[in-house]
């Protein structure tokens, strides 16, 4: 192993990414797009902050006071119907999927049932038959109306109940299995951190071996005093530095965007070296299944591919049908994704540690593998 | 105090086997120190397997090879850095510029005082030293890497068909590149389908066919050797004068533009047939008379011509 040529080799392969367009973008602006993307996508379900319509035709006290209520607990940005207006036609001009409508005489049937006289409750008048109809004018096609209209009613419940005067008899007790609220962002970053990484080691080393073998560099360089060591070890090298780049460049966006709350130590660093020995060790040996540089690339994707969307790095695996997360377990990508959130996300040491372990374990075999099947004389 | 060896290569008894396939049939031959030899034969013939073999970068099937006077089996951590090699097909880093690619390879010989510009005047590269590789024509790149096959001063240079594919004006520039090499006195070993690049370059040159060599020796002796007689070309106004040629015992045929053409042994045949002709009042409009080239030698010895397409208007 010679440093000095090891050296030479990765100012090469540096100088050839800065000038490779195509590179950069995969490395650093995809990754980013996709954090954008999906962040932004997501960010409405993270705030749990839904857009509300409101038309309060009672114009009174007590019916302001429940349209602050709605507001304030935090699920509504409300909006404000105009009484005069039509708020069906409301609805209709303005692309509104939901308008609750508040009735006239709402004050009027909380007084009789409440039985307030002069503001004070007198049970000689409350009439426990009074109540009042809210209309929802809704648009069924769209996805969040029926998650709205069920915060509603379970809200329009507690009112309900808390005015039958009796006791609840289920209370729900509610211990958040985190320590802190995480947000979906905050769960996708590492995904696309390990997807990230997993690309670039990949196709990366797929790239090294297969194209330069194809176009006579590698010929070339067996007449020099290079080694398949001194290669095989600047090219990773190589691939951890992009994977570092691709990863702080993904960090730095979503801490600027998103203002993301992750854990960073040493743990995120393992987890990229040992994702570019694994799946730098795939590519390797892809490269010498596949002779040809096109059918290697193509080999590429079809693992890669798939991979990314079955191994969680984009949406939870409890989404998936059973023998899809069965799947799912045995790709190493799943092990990077659940071992850069026990991390990052959960700040689970004894987790990462497991997740390593697999990881590590799977790199060694690969890796291993992957230098036995690299050829670099034509020993043939 | 050393000498040094007389002879830079020995091939002794050097067979390889793909397979079923032959490539090269216990073949045996030398290459001396400071001289230029070609190795020529059409595709297929076994040139580069045999190359690539002194070259350590394929093992051989059977047979020994000493380079330097070392084992090209066990010795290629020694030989490597004490030759330079043009592989077949050469390629380098797309976006790496000229300049860059030869630094590159003088770092992985470990050679700090390399002379960049040197080589670079020397492929005559100026120009184009900041090009990015994958900008250059196909001379360009292949001058660059007889460039990189100087990097570190080797002993032996070996050239694996440098000037295939180029366009004439791209090949006579690298020959260029080539003989200013040749001056350098280095140990150069060629392998070419070209025979003019071998008649042009080489101090020896030993032909190869199917996986054998059937001729070595300078590209005169070879000549002489083996196609000893001058080629008469006339352009003759009607076909009088044929029948003239014929009538004295020669074996005239019309080329392709209805020139005539007759092989003959001396040079008195010459005269007596151009006397014959004014004597019968047909002298020729004009006349051309050639040596045989490698080209005929090749054809002489094998039956078939060494590229496609290039005996047209050759006597065999």
């Amino acid at each position: 192993m010679s440093l000095r040529v090891i050296g030479a080799n990765l100012v090469v392969s540096l100088k050839t990414f800065s000038r490779e367009k195509a590179a950069m973008f995969f490395t650093i602006a995809f990754p980013i797009i996709l954090i954008l993307v999906f962040g932004t996508i997501f960010l409405n379900q993270d705030n749990g902050s839904f857009d509300l319509h409101v038309q309060d035709l009672d114009q009174t006290n007590s019916s302001a006071q429940l349209v602050k209520t709605l507001e304030l607990n935090g699920k509504f940005k409300i909006t404000t119907v105009e009484p005069a207006i039509n708020a069906t036609q409301y609805a209709k001009d303005k692309k509104v999927n939901l308008v609750l409508v508040i009735p006239s005489g709402y004050e009027k049937a909380l007084v009789r049932r409440l039985g307030l006289v002069g503001g004070v409750p007198n049970a000689a008048f409350r009439d426990p038959n009074a109540s009042v109809t809210v209309t929802y004018i809704y648009d069924a096609s769209a996805s969040s109306t029926s998650t709205k209209i069920q915060i509603l009613r379970s809200g329009f419940a507690v009112v309900n109940q808390g005015m039958s005067g009796q006791p609840p008899f289920i209370r729900a007790a509610e211990t958040s299995m985190l320590t802190k609220k995480y947000r979906f962002i905050e769960f996708f970053v590492p995904g696309i951190i390990a997807m990230s990484v997993m690309t670039s080691s990949l196709s990366g080393a797929v790239n090294m071996n297969a194209e330069l073998r194809q176009t006579g560099v590698i010929r070339k360089l067996s007449t020099t005093p290079i080694t398949r060591t001194d290669w095989i070890l600047s090219n990773i090298l190589y691939q951890f530095i992009l994977a570092v780049i691709s990863t702080m460049a993904i960090l730095v966006v979503s801490y600027a965007v998103f203002s993301v709350r992750l854990q960073i130590d040493a743990w995120l660093f393992v987890f990229i070296v040992l994702a570019v020995f694994a799946f730098g060790g795939i590519g390797m040996i892809l490269t010498r299944v596949a002779n040809e540089a096109e059918s290697a690339a193509a080999a590429a994707n079809f693992i890669m591919y798939p991979m990314m969307f079955l191994s969680g790095s984009f949406f939870p695996l409890e989404m998936m049908p059973g023998f899809l997360q069965t799947i799912a377990r045995i790709l190493p990508l799943y092990y990077v994704n659940e071992g850069l959130r026990a991390s990052m996300v959960f700040a689970d040491n004894t987790a990462a540690l497991h997740y390593s372990a697999l990881i590590g374990v799977f790199a060694t075999v690969v890796f291993v593998l992957g230098i036995n099947t690299t050829k670099w004389e034509e020993s043939k | 105090m050393t000498t040094e060896p007389e002879h830079a290569i020995d091939v002794e008894n050097l067979t390889k086997r793909y397979g079923d396939l032959l490539a090269v049939n216990d073949i045996s031959f030398n290459v001396r120190t400071g001289e230029v030899f070609a190795f020529l034969g059409p595709n297929g013939a076994g040139k580069t397997t045999t190359v690539e073999i002194i070259e350590t970068i394929r093992t051989p099937t059977s047979g020994t090879v000493r380079l330097l006077g070392m084992d090209v089996t066990t010795r290629k951590r020694d030989i490597v850095p004490r030759i330079g090699v043009l592989p077949q097909g050469f390629s380098s880093f797309d976006r790496i510029t000229v300049r860059e690619t030869i630094q590159y390879y003088a770092r992985l010989f470990c050679c700090r005082n390399t002379d960049v510009d040197g080589l670079i005047e020397l492929a005559n590269l100026k120009d184009k030293s900041q090009e990015q590789f994958k900008n250059l024509s196909g001379g360009l790149k292949q001058r660059l890497g007889i460039a990189l096959a100087l990097v570190n001063d080797p002993e032996v240079v070996f050239l694996d068909e440098p000037t295939t594919g180029l366009d004439p004006r791209a090949r006579r520039e690298v020959w260029e590149v080539l003989l200013s090499l040749k001056k350098k006195g280095k140990t150069v070993f060629l392998t070419t389908h070209y025979m003019e690049e071998a008649e042009l370059l080489a101090d020896t040159v030993a032909i190869i066919s199917k996986g054998k060599i059937i001729a070595m020796g300078s590209p005169d002796q070879l000549i002489e050797r083996n196609a000893n007689y001058l080629v008469l070309t006339l352009k003759t106004i009607d076909g009088a004068p044929f029948e003239i040629i014929k009538r004295m015992g020669f074996e005239p045929v019309h080329d392709n533009h209805r020139n005539i053409k007759v092989r003959v042994e001396h040079t008195d045949d010459l005269q007596k047939i151009l006397n014959a002709m004014k004597d019968a009042g047909a002298s020729p409009l004009s006349v051309d008379v050639r040596k045989p080239n490698l080209e005929s030698v090749f054809l002489k010895l094998t039956g078939e011509a060494l590229r496609e397409g290039s005996v047209e208007g050759v006597l065999d």
